[in-house]
């Protein structure tokens, strides 16, 4: 190499690039870790030194599909954030998604980064896992015996970058409901810098309204960055439930999801300034869900 | 079985060698094809110096890898058509959008995709769309002044 050149951090490796599963399960079976657009895993094989062998998942022509004009929106595990975010379809039938999928890193990125990727790193901070979670993302899953499962996301993420993938098993898309009649959802993070930052404290919501578009009839809540994996806090918003849109309400509703969190303190923020953001944000979600509802009415 | 590793390079086939598979489009860029106006700032995705076009989209070299591009168009600043670099120039004089240059060559692939219509929802100002891009001489007004007045 030149030595102009500042040198590569990433090791020696093995990269392979199959057209078909069999071949993606045989590597991984020879210790390969799966690649998508690789702007976790190749900073990870940097920064530690491994993964040493990568199998890319683009060459899988079924990893490929996007359909975001079913009542289930479908993205395989190779399409990057970008090409959903063009979709009108998937930005109106899932904005709390879309807002999180155009909150990743930066348009670089985006054409990169898969909503795979992101939800199997695992990161509290995933910032497309809230969204999922309002929008009841189930993720399908393959093993080298072709056995097939479907988990909810909820139960997929067990804690900071884990999941319940077993030895071998891969997931191949992942599927999450369009909005429903008389429904709107939002989400937002709170970061240093609006670009390339990871969320100190991020909060989806899904609300539907009844018939006369202002009474709430189910709000669901998601806390992201506050605790091992994102929260599903649906539970604090019971108290919207049955009414308009009030400030007292909100009020106390945000109170009760920054008890249900469980934030860290890091260089990044402490525990105690990651719950009033919380607090904060439940109110400014739902906020502008309603208005978004009430603009697109 | 490997997918197609011939890449096309502004314009011009190449085939990777099977030892640059597994490396950084970035430095199969700059080392094996010499087009060091691919620059390497952060290595880690964030500071947007090392943009090149795939297939016409702006992606961060430095996080892909050689064998991933195969079958793929890349096209770095080395690429661009003269007349939009010409355009380029005098926009970024006339503004004063360079000043070390360091971040100059990202900003020109970045600015002629989105003078070619580049863009995610159709309505992002261009300092949005230059979000990926970042400056350490400070100049983001003065380079989003002077996209803005390149036709
Ligand atoms: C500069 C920078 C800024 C970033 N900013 C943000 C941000 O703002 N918000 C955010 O949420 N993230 C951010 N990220 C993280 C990253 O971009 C996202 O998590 C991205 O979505 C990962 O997707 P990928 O396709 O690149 O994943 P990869 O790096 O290819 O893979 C990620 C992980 O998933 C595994 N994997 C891949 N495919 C499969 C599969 N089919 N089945 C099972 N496992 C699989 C890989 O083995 C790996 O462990 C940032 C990263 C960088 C470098
Ligand atoms: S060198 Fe690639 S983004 Fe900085
Ligand atoms: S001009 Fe120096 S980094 Fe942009």
């Amino acid at each position: 190499m030149a030595s102009a050149l500042r040198p590569s951090h990433l090791p020696e490796m093995d990269l392979q690039c199959p057209t078909n599963l069999g071949d993606v399960f045989r590597h991984i079976s020879n210790g390969a870790q799966l690649l998508a657009g690789g702007t976790d895993i190749l900073l990870q094989a940097s920064v530690r030194g491994e993964p040493n062998k990568l199998v890319w998942t683009g060459g899988i022509e079924s990893m490929k599909e996007f359909d975001a004009d079913s009542d289930f929106i479908k993205v395989g595990a190779s399409v990057p954030l970008s090409t959903m975010i063009k979709s009108n379809a998937f930005r109106d039938g899932a904005p709390a998604v879309a807002d999180g999928a155009q909150s990743v890193g930066s348009l670089q990125l985006r054409n990169q980064a898969t909503m795979v990727g992101n939800v199997c790193t695992a990161s509290p901070a995933a910032d497309t896992v809230p969204g999922l979670l309002i929008h009841n993302c189930v993720v399908a899953t393959i093993d080298k015996e072709n056995n097939k499962r479907e988990i909810a996301l909820k139960d997929f993420l067990t804690g900071p970058g884990k999941t319940n993938l077993g030895e071998g098993e891969l997931v191949t898309c992942l599927s999450f409901s369009r909005l429903g009649k008389n429904q709107m959802s939002a989400y937002q993070r709170f970061t240093q810098r609006e670009a390339l930052d990871l969320a100190f404290a991020s909060v989806a919501a899904r609300l539907e309204f009844e018939e006369d578009g202002q009474t709430l009839m189910t709000v669901n809540l998601a806390l992201g960055a506050v605790g091992p994996t994102a929260i599903d806090a649906s539970a604090a918003a019971d108290i919207l439930k049955g009414h308009p849109i009030s400030e007292g309400r909100l009020d106390i509703c945000a109170d009760a999801a920054s008890q249900l969190c469980s934030p860290i303190s890091d260089h990044r923020a402490s525990a105690g300034y990651r719950r009033q953001l919380i607090r904060a944000l439940v109110g400014d979600v739902v906020r502008q869900a309603a208005t978004r509802y009430g603009n697109k009415k | 079985m490997t997918v197609v590793n011939t890449i096309r390079v502004n314009g011009v086939d190449h085939e990777i060698p099977a030892n640059w598979q597994a490396k950084r489009l970035l430095d199969y860029l700059r080392t094996e094809l010499k087009l060091v106006g691919v620059k390497e700032g952060c290595g880690e995705g964030d500071c947007g110096a090392c943009t090149v076009l795939v297939d016409g989209e702006p992606m961060c070299s430095c996080l892909l890898l050689s064998g991933v591009v195969g079958g793929r168009e890349v096209t770095t600043i080395e690429g661009l058509p003269r007349e939009y670099l010409d355009k380029f120039s005098s926009a970024c004089e006339t503004h004063g959008g360079v000043q070390c240059g360091f971040c100059t060559g990202g900003v020109a692939v970045m600015s002629s995709w989105m003078k070619n219509g580049g863009t995610e929802t159709g309505v992002e100002p261009v300092s949005k769309l230059l979000e990926g891009n970042i400056c350490r001489c400070g100049g983001y007004q003065q380079l989003t002044n002077a996209i803005a007045d390149i036709n």
